[in-house]
């Protein structure tokens, strides 16, 4: 139907004289692309070769680091994943940072992920990229909410703010960190926004008081009607736990609805 | 003087090298020493002397300095001086933290089931 | 028994310490944080311009202090030792306001009614 269109479009293109000859090149190209992926939808092409090249990276990693790595996987959409023990994340980043088949010498981001059932409730996520080989990788590891982590700001110095950001939001301490201290919270703020039991109202909310001339900080009091709170969570998190709303329980004696 | 030398790298921070060739050797006869502590069976020895050994004799075979650059295709040559310098220095740190023994700890149950 | 214990011990000694190997060392470490505090105040009542008595401020830290009293794990104590520590340099270098501190007196709070008639005549729902 798009290309059947596209060729109408283009024949009144070329009927109609004015239009210069540089612009209908560039339509023929657009053509020929759309035409080429017509059938499916814009879903980023398998790459067997990138894929390839990923997971025998993977591999080289895990043979080299057998003592931290328990698990290398690559991703369908070519993103390649280490999984390791928390004690070695200062060796294995260390590792590809400086050794010259891996070079990632650039941490584009650090975050944490909080999944509340698991026996270590965090993961931490670091993101790496290197230059030389154009290359990404992603390193996971995990901890509780008590268990220090090993800082890596002696490798990467961008992960210092990043840290500070993830002991922020969900209180992971990180050992041996040159300046760890709030960074987005307000000072006196209690709790850690981003963990999954934290409210979304939040615990205390601020106004400004005329006696004491000043704002103060009291414990959050919803009235009555802000407390009928839509129990799916705002997250959209764990598609495996999501209840299907549409599929309306049959018993086997009831008739289907459409039947009738 | 082999060849006429350039005057900058274009990079920040990294210095034209007079002679890299002695640099490289220097450096690589040092990576080369420190492996000797490492087991000879572990992964990160195996590969790291097939490399060291492979762009050292490049370093001995080829005098022009942009001939070099091309064969090792790696950057400049002093990026090539930077990588060998990591390279040492993450080669003493190895042999520190022994990464070719066997897993520490294996995760706990169900720590990497993606989606839970 | 005993080999219950001697599993607890032996699972006290595989998580990883924050800093405190055991519960004197927390302690100590408690110790230290309310001294420095201690010591802080009088500063903090100058530099702050706050409206109340050092004494009052002493009172305040004690209450603070003990209302973690009945915490045990040192790991725990740690890392309220930690927070306490950052709190305290937001204090002295005077990154906090006036309001941040105040907040820890919380002077307009009213106290929630407990027993069923005061709840009767503020005409609150529980």
């Amino acid at each position: 139907m798009a290309s059947c269109l596209l060729r109408f479009a283009r024949q009144g293109l070329s009927r109609t004289g004015h239009v210069s000859r540089c612009s209908k090149v560039l339509f023929q190209s657009r053509y020929e692309c759309t035409a080429a992926a017509e059938t499916r939808t814009t879903v980023r092409p398998r790459d067997d070769v990138a894929h390839k090249q990923l997971s025998a990276f993977g591999e080289y990693i895990a043979e080299i680091l057998p003592k931290y790595v328990q698990q290398v996987q690559v991703s369908c959409f070519n993103e390649l994943e280490v999984m390791i023990h928390p004690d070695g994340i200062i060796p294995v980043l260390t590792f590809l940072c400086d050794h010259t088949n891996a070079q990632f010498k650039n941490l584009t981001d650090l975050t944490a992920v909080d999944i509340p059932f698991r026996q270590n409730r965090f993961e931490i996520v670091y993101n790496l990229l290197s230059l030389r080989y154009n290359s990404r990788i992603r390193v996971k590891t995990y901890t509780d909410e008590l268990t220090p982590v090993d800082s890596s700001v002696s490798v990467f110095q961008a992960s210092n703010w990043y840290e500070r950001e993830v002991w922020d939001m969900y209180g992971v301490f990180f050992a041996n960190h040159p300046d760890l201290r709030r960074i987005l919270t307000d000072y006196g703020f209690e709790g850690h926004p981003f963990r999954k039991d934290f409210p979304l109202s939040g615990y205390v909310e601020v106004r400004y008081d005329d006696e004491v001339k000043r704002v103060v900080a009291e414990p959050v009091e919803l009235s009555q009607e802000f407390r009928k709170f839509d129990l799916n969570s705002p997250w959209e998190a764990f598609p495996a736990y999501r209840e299907t709303k549409d599929t309306a329980r049959l018993e086997s004696g009831d008739k289907k609805p459409e039947a009738k | 003087m082999a060849g006429v030398l350039k005057k900058t790298t274009g990079l920040v921070g990294l210095a034209i090298s007079q002679n890299p060739h002695e640099r490289l050797k220097v450096l690589y006869t040092k990576i080369l020493a420190s492996l000797q502590v490492i087991p000879k069976d572990a992964a990160y020895r195996k590969y790291t002397e097939q490399i060291v050994n492979n762009r050292l004799d490049m370093v001995k075979s080829e005098p022009n300095i942009e001939n070099l650059e091309r064969k090792i295709n790696c950057g400049q040559i002093e990026e090539v001086i930077q990588q060998a310098e990591n390279e040492l220095s993450l080669s003493r740190k190895m042999a520190e933290w022994k990464p070719w023994e066997p897993l520490i700890e294996e995760a706990p149950e169900n720590q990497w089931k993606w989606p839970v | 028994m005993a080999t219950l214990t001697a599993a607890g011990r032996a699972g006290s000694q595989m998580v990883k310490p924050i800093f405190s190997r055991d519960l004197d060392e927390a302690k100590r470490r408690v110790r230290e944080l309310y001294r420095a505090w201690y010591r802080e105040i009088p500063n903090t009542v100058h530099t702050y311009q706050l409206d109340i008595t050092v004494k009052q401020g002493r009172s305040k830290l004690r209450e603070m202090f003990q209302k973690s009293r009945h915490i045990s794990d040192p790991r725990v104590i740690d890392m309220l030792v930690i927070k306490g520590k950052m709190e305290l340099e937001e204090t002295i270098q005077v990154w906090k306001q006036r309001t941040h501190i105040m907040r820890y007196f919380s002077e307009t709070e009213t106290s929630r009614p407990k027993d069923f008639l005061s709840k009767f005549y503020s005409g609150h729902d529980p």
